[in-house]
């Protein structure tokens, strides 16, 4: 059930790679963020301990309701609410609406895209022993929209869509994380998630900065700093 | 004294929020300054005996006891200095507030990554030095200085990421293993699968070596040295380079636990090698002195990495280079502030005549470009001696060979740039800058210089610096 939603994740990531409108990036973020929520509850009851659903025969389940406040927490709130909300904001005050000219044609963009999808598809496929360890499906598409995501950051010219791009990555490292499908403690989930709040506030206030210092948003005017005249 | 350490930066920002007091910014730097110190210092002779949920979490050991003491002597060097060099700024008292803010948090979060307990804790510390540590590369607020912080964060920001793949396919590798606390990834090493855990090394390598500096990954190193004040240059080169280093270093414990070191060997070495290369190739033409020694910082992170690879008395050799470049760069980047106080500009064909103009700065300048080339007091001597030991032990002859003339050439690249602003006329500037420095701004770099030529002559205490090296 669960490989529709990760297929039409890794479709998000064929989509982004071939528009050009900002606006229509920062909707895909919130359609992962959703498609991510899905993904997770899904998962959800593959675990014996939490598949019971909020009523076990003790009461209340509390880890079952701690387990999907953050998730409902991490995924919805930040991922598809907060962060997207956020870029919105700074693509008002920056005024920029669209990457034109990628350095790449937005045809190719979207062959070679879909071409790295489905080579995460074929990983899916391995069948040796050291694959038994990970979720096929799930490592194929997250590996893929880490690849794709990288692309795209050294393709596009705008430093907006570079954060864009650096937000699909962590949205593929997330899908990743469930490939493992092994929990980590609470502590360290709050902390990664909140570094990578932190670090999106932080390059959006950049992102605002350098529009205001050097007047548009093109990766190539950043390239004062050399060595050499 | 774990969490005195921890919890006072926390305390630090509140009074800061509450009282707004101008002289109270630099006050609160020195007294956690003077904590850290103390603390440091216990914890490295006694170890810790504090509660035992933190300490479940931070600890101190064998591998990160030199590593923290390294940390608490270069930021106590730096609040000494930053009393001086913040004094004379004519910024405003809310900016200043701001950069207490981040430096409190850029120590807590390097302080975090040294002494925590588990993988991903410490990433997750790592990342925060990242976040902590933007506003203070942006401080200047330039279009240079932008660009800078754009370039750190950003690049910084990847690398991290990738290093949280490595992490995941670390836990992937372990297997029914569900725990990240190094201690039980140590004992159950060697059921990891070896493929993923090949895997893992990769990206955790390149991950966290983005975050030291090494060469394929360094970019964002020169730019953001060279635009950030100076004392916090000092910091970042000083400190958070060696904090990033600790993770690869119980990576590649790891590694040999699960008896695939070859592999990682070969690794470190080619990208020690490769940053030496890059290292050599600037610094031959280098204009501006604080991307030069930013380009210095990036050589002595390879030869750390190169030392961990050679394995033998290459690890003790690391060890010992630790401690002596935080030492002696961190007195190289003070120094350069003063010259940027002085002079007012950062290219080095601008700057001519330090000794005639600043007796006490030229000197400063010359020692610590001195000690950082390995001139025998120096203590970086016996670890670059120890490397081209086990270079030859091993029978490396060509390695040994490459190693030292590409050494050669960056001494020679930074010697000519040294002597030319040493010696000669002094330079005429912009505006005459007669104001003389306080003593804060020379004293710092004394006491570090001294302790790395003293300790090149006598290191005490080698037992326990020595038993981090053991088990490899």
């Amino acid at each position: 059930m669960e490989n529709i939603f990760i297929i039409l994740l890794g479709l998000t990531m064929v989509y982004i790679s071939s528009t050009s409108r900002l606006k229509a990036h920062i909707n895909m973020l919130k359609v992962q963020g959703f498609l991510l929520f899905i993904i997770c509850m899904l998962g959800l009851h593959n675990d014996s301990e939490l598949a019971a659903g909020i009523f076990n025969n003790s009461g209340i389940n509390f880890s079952y309701v701690i387990a999907i406040a953050f998730i409902i927490f991490e995924t919805i709130l930040i991922k598809a609410i907060l962060i997207p909300v956020f870029l919105h904001k700074v693509l008002k005050n920056t005024k920029v609406h669209r990457d034109t000219e990628a350095h790449i044609p937005h045809f190719y963009s979207l062959v070679i895209s879909s071409a790295v999808l489905f080579l995460g598809f074929m990983t899916a496929n391995i069948h040796t022993p050291d694959f038994n360890l990970i979720s096929p499906i799930y490592f194929g598409v997250s590996i893929s929209i880490i690849i794709t995501s990288l692309w795209l950051i050294t393709v596009k010219k705008t430093v907006l869509s570079n954060v864009i791009s650096f937000i699909t990555m962590e949205n593929g490292i997330f899908l990743l994380s469930l490939a493992a499908a092994k929990d980590m403690p609470v502590i360290i989930n709050m902390g990664v998630l909140l570094d990578l709040f932190i670090a999106v506030f932080i390059l959006g206030m950049l992102v605002k900065e350098i529009n205001t210092e050097f007047s548009n948003l093109e990766v190539s005017k950043l390239s004062d700093l050399k060595d050499y005249e | 004294m774990i969490s005195l350490i921890l919890l006072f930066p926390i305390l630090g920002c509140l009074i800061l929020f509450l009282f707004k007091n101008r002289t109270l910014n630099n006050t609160i730097l020195l007294v956690y300054g003077i904590i850290h110190f103390l603390c440091s210092f216990i914890l490295f002779f006694k170890g810790s005996n504090g509660y035992e949920i933190i300490n479940k979490f931070f600890n101190i050991d064998n591998t990160n006891r030199v590593f923290l003491l390294t940390l608490s002597i270069v930021y106590a060097a730096f609040s000494v200095y930053n009393f001086g060099y913040m004094k004379n700024d004519p910024s405003l008292t809310r900016k200043l507030r701001h950069y207490s803010y981040a430096v409190l948090l850029f120590v807590l979060s390097m302080t975090g990554a040294v002494l925590s307990t588990n993988l991903g804790l410490s990433w997750v510390f790592i990342e925060a030095t990242t976040l902590a540590s933007a506003y203070l590369i942006y401080f200047h607020k330039t279009k240079h200085s932008i660009e800078a912080a754009w370039k750190y964060v950003f690049i910084c920001s990847i690398g991290i990421a990738l290093a949280f793949v490595g992490i995941i396919l670390l836990t992937v590798s372990s297997g029914s293993l569900n725990s990240l606390f190094y201690s039980d990834l140590y004992t159950n090493a060697q059921m990891f699968n070896v493929f993923w855990l090949k895997l893992s090394f990769v990206f955790i390598l390149f991950g966290m070596g983005t975050k030291m500096g090494l060469a394929p990954v360094h970019f964002w190193l020169p730019d953001a040295h060279a635009q950030s004040p100076s004392p916090i240059s000092a910091l970042l080169s000083a400190a958070l380079l060696n904090s990033a280093y600790l993770i690869v270093l119980n990576m590649y414990r790891i590694m040999t636990l699960s008896n695939v070191e070859t592999y990682s060997k070969i690794m470190l070495i080619v990208m020690g090698f490769l940053s030496l290369f890059i290292a050599a190739v600037f610094i031959y033409h280098i204009n501006n002195y604080k991307r030069m020694l930013a380009y210095s910082s990036i050589e002595n992170m390879g030869i750390l990495v190169i030392g961990l690879g050679l394995g033998g008395y290459g690890i003790i050799a690391s060890y010992i280079h630790l401690i002596g470049h935080s030492l002696i760069k961190a007195s190289y980047f003070m120094t350069s502030g003063n010259i940027l106080k002085l002079y007012g500009t950062k290219k080095i064909k601008s700057v001519t005549g330090i000794l005639a103009k600043d007796k006490k700065t030229g000197w400063l300048w010359m020692l610590s470009y001195l000690g950082i080339c390995a001139f025998p007091p120096s203590i970086l001597f016996i670890s670059e001696f120890l490397i081209v030991k086990q270079m030859l032990k091993t029978g490396h002859i060509f390695m040994c060979f490459v190693f030292l003339f590409l050494l050669t050439i960056i001494l020679y690249g930074m010697g000519k740039a040294v002597i030319s602003m040493v010696f000669g006329k002094i330079s005429p500037t912009k505006e005459e800058n007669t104001r003389k420095l306080p003593l804060s701004m020379y004293l710092p770099q004394a006491i570090l210089l001294s302790l790395a030529f003293l300790t090149g002559i006598f290191l005490p205490c080698l037992d326990i610096i020595l038993s981090g090296a053991r088990g490899f």
